[in-house]
């Protein structure tokens, strides 16, 4: 089919147009966190920067009294192990949920589960706080990380995926006289690799984006990720333009190198998780 | 559906209990029981709402909440915020996948997907906060490019007439590419063949997206309906970073609103009022459901 050049010239100019507006806060926040505050407030839409000022990266030794890499590290800490857990725990209740849909409470078990997760999030937050406070978790990476495991996408992948394994394959192997842990490591796993690489990067992106649970389960900063020091940061006192830019950058960046090393994976897998639900 | 496969090996069912015990577990202590926990503290006085033994007080926060005008207010700013946030972003979600599906564009098309989805992996926090900026007064890009077109400056977040126009903005930058992923997931899957013939058989381009396009897509506009009405009837973290409610409370959704109670100690309060938000976005996500379900058949 050849489109006419003028409506093919126009469906571009839309769709750049566009993808300026998804981009262009990108590269202003970048642009922000190495151009000093006078430079922003003479010239706000400058495309490049008019020295390359590194004072804000300098001043980030801190932020709240507690050192940047702290939070650095809490991001790092919380989010993997919050997605090493969260993983494996939902591939295995989701595979024993799938081989078995007949058993009574694995179906009470599932209803409760999305029940939970159609909760509108911050405000399960609120409880959670009692409960952690009951557990004794209050403060704790633990709490945190145990919090942070579990999440609907994941839940839904996993269960589409134990769906489509041909049941013959299975019964096979135990006629064969496999016992369940051996199919599920010599057969399920093995072709579970991919499925597992995709649920591990998306919730490796969910998890690092969230700050809320963060926020209300930890005690002090000492336990604060990077987006809770950014939204600490932006409630302080005095405008730290150029500061605010630098941790934002710092929060984005390894989101954003992640996403784009694996982006078909990410895109395939948050469709899919979204759309079988 | 697995209805098809039998279940092999039917004594060793302790096997499966024991994979989905962590699962259940969590399930269990992080999910349901603070629902029940908050359904309860709902019905308690708020000052003894953590002590073993609280005071129950009945539906009497629910009473208070449902008489507070602050309450009300923030309700119906809610609930209209949430009108103009779905029909915003599904509207610009299935125009941009239709041009993006479309023979229009051919290379670069994943260059555009990547734009549009970027957005929906930065964590909200940082987007959130560059958009504060983005929209201020002095540093701003906005109004400084505004000022370029020659055009009165636009207020942003400092003006109660256009702060729901620049929250909603900030919105969809970060929400809507998860929405045209659904939509560009359904275009994949519809059947190329009814275009062509329709086309052949003289259909103008507007003709066949809205008589042969629009009718596959019905299943990417119920799920997204549907997620949509969800995410912006809870919308929270916007509120935090660039408003805190303001100016003049025009911004203090329920969630927000709630989070605040919480925070001043009145669980109760709180409480009673995410149960009323969650009965509302149950049964409005229950109807938009249903509504496509009926639809469909």
């Amino acid at each position: 089919m050849k489109e006419p050049l003028a409506l093919r010239v126009l469906a571009y100019g839309v769709a750049i147009l566009c993808s300026v507006f998804f981009l262009y806060p990108y590269w202003w926040m970048l642009l922000g966190a190495f151009r000093s505050t006078e430079a922003v407030l003479t010239n706000p839409l400058a495309l490049w920067p008019e020295q390359w000022d590194l004072t804000a990266y300098r001043n980030m030794a801190t932020v709240g009294g507690v050192s940047i890499w702290s939070y650095v590290w809490n991001s790092i800490a919380i989010t993997t192990g919050s997605t090493v857990l969260g993983v494996g725990i939902t591939a295995l209740g989701a595979y024993a949920m799938t081989r078995r849909p007949d058993l009574i409470a694995f179906r009470i078990l599932r209803s409760g589960f999305l029940l939970t997760m159609m909760y509108p999030y911050m405000l399960l937050v609120i409880p959670v706080y009692i409960v952690m406070f009951k557990l004794g978790l209050l403060g704790t990476y633990a709490g945190i990380i145990l919090f942070l495991a579990l999440g609907p996408i994941q839940f839904f992948l996993f269960e589409q995926f134990f769906r489509s394994i041909p049941g013959e394959v299975i019964e096979a192997a135990i006629v064969d006289g496999a016992s369940e842990w051996q199919v599920f490591r010599m057969i399920v796993l093995p072709v579970s690799v991919p499925i597992v690489a995709t649920v591990t990067v998306i919730t490796f992106l969910l998890n690092w984006a969230q700050w809320f649970p963060v926020l209300v389960i930890s005690r002090s900063p000492e336990t604060y990720t990077l987006p809770v020091a950014l939204l600490n940061m932006t409630g302080e006192l005095g405008v730290n333009f150029q500061g605010i830019m630098a941790l934002a950058a710092v929060t984005t960046v390894p989101a954003t190198i992640v996403f784009l090393v694996a982006q078909r994976r990410v895109m395939q897998g948050m469709s899919d998780g979204a759309v079988k639900g | 559906m697995s209805a098809a496969r039998l279940p092999v090996a039917a004594n060793k069912v302790w096997v499966f209990y024991a994979f989905a015990l962590p699962f259940a577990a969590l399930t269990l202590i992080f999910g349901l029981w603070p629902i029940l926990l908050s359904l309860s503290v709902s019905l308690t006085k708020s000052a003894t709402a953590l002590r073993p033994e609280p005071d129950y007080v009945g539906l009497a926060n629910y009473m208070t909440v449902l008489t507070d005008p602050i309450f009300l207010r923030s309700l119906f700013s809610t609930l209209l915020y949430t009108g103009f946030a779905v029909a915003a972003n599904l509207a610009f979600a299935l125009a941009y996948a239709i041009l993006l599906h479309s023979t229009l564009i051919g290379p670069g098309k994943t260059f555009f997907k990547i734009a549009m989805f970027l957005p929906v992996v930065t964590p909200d926090i940082a987007g959130y906060a560059v958009w504060r900026w983005l929209f201020d007064q002095s540093f701003g890009a906005v109004n400084a490019f505004i000022e370029i077109l020659g055009l009165p400056p636009f207020g942003g977040i400092s003006s109660p007439d256009t702060v729901f126009a620049a929250v909603l903005i900030a919105e969809l930058w970060h929400h809507v590419g998860f929405y045209i992923l659904i939509f560009l997931a359904n275009l994949a899957i519809c059947d190329r063949s009814l275009e062509e013939a329709a086309k052949i058989d003289g259909a103008t381009r507007w003709q066949r997206i809205r008589f042969v396009i629009l009718p596959q897509l019905r299943p990417a506009l119920v799920i997204n309906g549907v997620y949509a009405i969800i995410q912006f009837l809870k919308t929270f973290t916007v509120v935090v970073v660039m408003t805190k409610g303001g100016p003049n409370g025009a911004t203090n959704f329920v969630s927000f609103y709630a989070y605040r109670l919480f925070d001043q100690g009145r669980y109760g309060e709180a409480t009673a009022m995410a149960s009323i938000l969650f009965f509302i976005v149950a049964a409005v996500a229950l109807a938009a459901y249903r509504l496509g379900e009926r639809g469909r058949a």
